[in-house]
């Protein structure tokens, strides 16, 4: 037996597997690459950890799995049918310690009869932490490759596009479609998984050749068409969504502009699927041996790579195809020993090669291979009854043809079984979809039934499913091919069935003493090849999907080295901490600030909408809770909003700026949700009102001032007197307009002033020299949610959770008396007048501080009664307090009870206070 | 290399305009007025010193001069004031088409979206508004707390366009 061998070419490009450096031709897949360097054995088996080589030439292969690539660049699980080789490609095996050739797992292989299908339901019993144990050794003793644990450092592209007629597959079917199309003036997208365009012409040369394929490429071209090679088809979703993987890299590779891969998203008017079929294994004891390859993977590496992967081989099949893989054999210089044919009878195409000198032995089934971990050495097959034996090195099996249907049956696409080829192929699809090609007409092949020992004889050979393992889960019971392929594994990981499930089908068939449509079929579902996490993350992947939203302050917040808080996708000061301060001690600093002096705040995120038009008020009062049509202009109220169920869902602000012109705000976190809510009002319920009402949360930049010299602040800075509390004026700082909004959050006197958001950066330069002047400093959302706690002022999400109503939350004497409101009807229920219902409550604690979150309990390992809402300290004096919900927390002002958080493990004993800690009459808004 | 520069615009004055009664009294008032009748759905139109963009049926984004478009409106629509909040980001060269199909929904290769073609539409998440203002121009008017972030992944995205 000699090695593979390659006709002389330039192999220019290095790379090593396992370590060892090998030389490769350009254009060449690692599969080629290690076939013509001798390299037989290239990958451990999952379970067995038995030696496995190259089966195939495609994505369908099940046993030479690697991980290439270094680092974050590392790939797990990659076919090694399926990467090309570029210069310093790093490639290891998988899933063998301490060596690929001494592999202490293949122990496993011995104790194989004791690991069968589902052995491990049957074996590991016991409490869930124990499974944590098994889990552990079974993740160490089975599997594929290992993850990168650092950062990939390249990017990944999401594209959209949009064509006439999208056509997969690249041979020639596609190509003469795409042409077609391309030609008719239609926008067409052609993808291929291939490098190249018509590889199989390559495999199995006809009058069309690689001239034609160019010339048609460049007509395709030339008539406004793309073509996409390296792009797999991996999923097709509803209305002809089809989703696209391109590699713009091959695997590990560092990627030039740093874009490795790209998820093309293509909305399609019609699919057509040239998608070829997968050439099935042969059944048969030790069928998975290194130098057992697909018949036509045997002629891609004659034909296309120039690699002989044997010298002396025997081809096993039930179709004329494999006669032309004889054929390059010999063409190579190999010697063809024999094919054996399943059929009882010789097909012209056998006759043929009998006539030209081949031994040809029909009614031939291959019973067991020979060899070990470097090849096979022989074959033992069943001819015409009767056993023989042959020394080879290399095995080529064809048993028929499987046409990838996936595409097709993602589509929601039916399948029907054509009898003479032994497979399904597309049927009707509800989505406009049209498979042409091999993948609609298979081949012509015989029946061919194993007859070896079943332990040994592999069907899926990426999970070592076994035909013995088809007849156990048959013997316990598992009639389902759904349930069959849960038990036994068949089908799942990368292989996804595209080898092994037309043989378990055949099996169960059997076994249930039925045709093969009759058995059932699994469903294939997306992708169908793998699709890297990178490429599914996409560009965002580096901030978790989503953009961070800046305020129009960013820059000068950010020059103060502020400590950030996110909230929602917006980012914004939490504290401005000074030298050696914490975040606590920074925090209450900024607070005191504002209970004693002045502080200022950017409070641009709060949701703002201009509602302006005749109807203005009437449309305010149907998204409001409160009353709106009796404000004077420039004048404003607090405000809040309820869902149809009656319970409050937002809260904020509304101002009457003009005649028919009102300003509402509500909170940051809701603004989507309130913008979304408005429109649903604005143009489902009420189209009929004159109003326009438009989000201009971007437009104002807003910017608090709150304290006791905040009135001497604002007027130094308009040039004229403040507005009263919820008073309005328009007024401008440094010649730039504004709007005063004056209102409070922290419980002092306290103006918003509201301005363009372009024009923000000098209008708050102004206010904080002012500010500054008066002693005062700028705060951050801890020191606001200091302030608003002690004065007891709601917020949504803590308090106003959407589950609490108007009266729950102690806001009933706002409620428009009128009614007519969203929210309106739901607040008539009785249930939510009925005792039972959480209430708003203060809490001060009396021992220890107290947990944010805390349940509240009333006695030690009691039921909790409600939980806190929010925690701070007393501003000036000190000592915990907070706010939460209480069963009945009304009637309960006084009551002592126990705030326990024991994911925290604090406690503190409490007692149930009115909400509002600080300044109850509302003396300090008001000069 | 797919050519496609991208560059942020000064601030421009931006309205929303809605018309709730009376559209065409209204667009008859504003053709007499402005020399130019108001677009139809996803189409712009201009004179020297104000351009329209319909994004919605009632609703059109006015950029330039309003002074007198309150007057047309009369009690029959609104003009509110918004450019505060949007940043215009101008993408120009032959990538342009390609670059907005990045972490996009919507076709801006239809050979169809062409000068004078308006869409409000998403990339990577954000809410965007298009104006293709010539062959080889795009305007995109993009929310001023993303405009950052988005530049940022335009200026990425726009090294890769043909890999």
């Amino acid at each position: 037996m000699t090695a593979p061998r390659r006709a002389a070419k330039a192999a220019t490009l290095n790379f090593t597997f396992d370590g060892k450096a090998y030389r490769a031709v350009p254009g060449e897949t690692l599969a080629a690459a290690l076939l013509a360097n001798g390299v037989k054995l290239v990958g451990r088996s999952f379970k067995y950890h038995r030696p496995r080589g190259i089966m195939t030439a495609g994505v369908e292969e099940p046993n030479a799995l690697v991980t290439v690539g270094e680092g974050g660049r590392r790939e797990p699980n990659t076919r090694a049918t399926d990467v090309f080789v570029y210069d310093g490609l790093v490639a290891r095996s998988q899933n063998r310690w301490p060596s690929l050739r001494f592999d202490f797992g293949s122990v496993f292989g011995l104790f194989s009869k004791a690991l069968p299908a589902g052995f491990y339901y049957k074996t590991f019993f016991g409490s869930a932490k124990r499974w944590m144990i098994y889990e552990y050794f079974i993740r160490k003793a089975a599997g594929l490759g290992n993850a990168p644990t650092e950062a990939d450092p390249d990017r990944f592209s999401h594209r959209a596009a949009f064509c006439d007629v999208l056509i997969v597959g690249g041979g020639p079917a596609g190509l003469q479609a795409a042409v077609e199309e391309a030609e008719a003036g239609k926008r067409v997208i052609l993808v291929e998984q291939d490098a190249i365009l018509g590889a199989s012409l390559i495999r199995d040369p006809q009058t069309l050749d690689a001239g034609w394929v160019e010339a048609t490429a460049a007509r395709i071209r030339k008539a406004g068409g793309r073509i996409l090679t390296r792009t797999s088809a991996s999923g097709y979703w509803e209305h002809d969504l089809v989703t696209l993987t391109q590699l713009c890299v091959e695997p590990g590779q560092t990627a030039e502009n740093r874009l490795a891969q790209r998820l093309w998203r293509v909305r399609a008017g019609r699919v057509i699927l040239a998608t070829g079929s997968i050439e099935r294994p042969i059944a048969f004891a030790n069928n998975d041996r290194p130098g057992i390859m697909l018949s036509q993977a045997v002629r891609t590496y004659i034909r296309r790579f120039g690699v002989v992967p044997g010298q002396r081989a025997i081809i096993a099949t039930n179709n004329d195809d494999a006669y032309d893989t004889a054929d390059a054999l010999i063409a190579a210089g190999a010697n063809v020993v024999a094919v054996l044919d399943a059929r009882e009878t010789a097909s012209g195409r056998a006759a043929h090669a009998q006539a030209a000198g081949m031994t040809v032995h029909l009614g031939a089934v291959p019973k067991a291979a020979k060899g070990g971990r470097q090849g096979v050495t022989g074959l033992v097959a069943s001819v015409a009854g009767a056993t023989q034996s042959w020394a080879v090195d290399l095995i080529a099996v064809s048993g028929g043809f499987t046409p990838v249907v996936h595409l097709h049956q993602q589509a929601g696409g039916t399948l029907n079984w054509v009898e003479e080829a032994q497979a399904f192929v597309p049927g009707s699809s509800r989505q406009n979809v049209t498979t042409i090609g091999g993948a609609a007409k298979p081949e012509a092949v015989g029946v061919m039934r194993p007859i070896s020992q079943p332990k040994k004889s592999f069907i899926d050979f990426q999970n070592d499913v076994t035909l013995a393992d088809v007849d156990l889960a048959w013997a316990e019971g598992y009639r389902s091919v759904e349930h069959l392929k849960r038990y036994t594994t068949l089908g799942m990981a990368t292989d996804q069935g595209k080898l092994g499930n037309m043989a378990a089908l055949g099996r169960l068939a059997e076994q249930q003493g039925v045709s093969i449509p009759e058995a059932g079929l699994t469903t294939f579902r997306p992708p169908y090849t793998p699709v890297s996490m990178g490429l599914i993350a996409g560009p965002g992947a580096p901030h978790g999907g989503a953009h961070i939203r800046r305020l129009a302050l960013y820059d000068l917040h950010a020059a103060k080295a502020p400590i950030w808080q996110p909230l929602g996708y917006w980012f914004r000061p939490r504290a401005y901490p000074q030298a050696g301060e914490t975040l606590a001690t920074a925090a209450l600093r900024e607070a005191r600030a504002v209970r004693t002096s002045v502080g200022m705040t950017d409070v641009s995120t709060l949701a703002k909408f201009e509602i302006t038009g005749p109807d203005a008020a009437a449309f305010l009062e149907i998204i409001c809770a409160t009353s709106v049509a009796k404000l004077a202009i420039g004048r404003g109220r607090y405000t809040f909003m309820l869902r149809e169920d009656g319970l409050a869902f937002d809260d904020g602000t509304v101002w009457r700026l003009d005649e028919n012109r009102y300003l509402l705000t509500s909170s940051t976190g809701g603004a989507d949700r309130m913008a979304t809510h408005i429109s649903y009002v604005r143009q489902y319920l009420c189209p009929h009102l004159r109003v326009s009402a438009v989000n201009v949360q971007e437009h104002y930049a807003g910017i608090a001032i709150a304290g006791p010299r905040a009135k001497q602040v604002v007027e130094g800075l308009i040039g004229q007197d403040v507005p009263r509390h919820m008073s309005a004026i328009a007024a401008s700082i440094h010649g730039l307009p504004v709007h005063v909004l004056a209102a409070s959050y922290s419980g002092e006197r306290a103006f918003e002033v509201y301005c363009s958001a372009s024009e923000a950066p000098s209008i708050w330069a102004a206010c904080e020299a002012a500010v500054l002047a008066q002693g005062g400093c700028l705060y951050g959302l801890e020191a606001m949610e200091f302030l608003r706690i002690e004065k007891g002022h709601l917020v949504v999400g803590g308090e106003i959770d959407g589950r609490l109503s108007p009266y729950d939350l102690g806001l009933e004497k706002m409620l428009n008396k009128a009614g007519g409101f969203i929210g309106a009807a739901g607040l008539g229920r009785p249930a939510l007048r009925g005792k039972g219902r959480r209430q708003l409550v203060g809490l001060e604690a009396i021992e220890g501080n107290i947990p944010e979150g805390a349940m509240l309990l009333s006695a030690p390992n009691a039921a909790p009664q409600g939980h806190v809402s929010a925690a701070a300290f007393r501003v000036l004096e000190g000592g915990s307090i907070a706010l939460g919900q209480l069963i009945n927390g009304f009637d309960r002002h006084g009551e002592e009870m126990i705030a326990a958080s024991p994911t925290r493990g604090q406690s503190a004993r409490v007692r149930v206070t009115h909400p509002h800690f600080y300044d109850l009459a509302g003396e300090r808004y008001r000069d | 290399m797919t050519e496609v520069a991208i560059s942020r615009l000064p601030e421009a004055p931006l309205h929303v305009v809605e018309i709730w009664s009376n559209p065409q009294d209204v667009a008859q008032r504003f053709a007499a007025a402005m020399g130019f009748a108001l677009p139809a759905m996803g189409l712009s139109a201009s004179n020297d010193r104000l351009g329209l963009m319909r994004f919605e049926p009632s609703v059109w984004l006015a950029e330039g001069d309003v002074s007198g478009l309150a007057d047309i409106l009369a009690e029959n629509g609104a003009l509110t004031e918004i450019g505060g909040g949007v940043v215009r980001i101008r993408l120009s060269g032959a990538g342009w088409r390609a670059l907005l199909m990045e972490a996009g929904v919507f076709d801006a290769e239809d050979p169809n979206f062409g000068p004078g073609c308006t869409a409000a539409t998403l990339i990577d998440h954000v809410n965007v508004r298009l104006h293709v203002v010539a062959e080889d121009v795009c305007i995109a008017y993009v929310p001023a707390s993303y405009s950052r972030a988005l530049l940022h992944f335009w200026d990425e995205a726009g090294k890769t366009l043909t890999a």
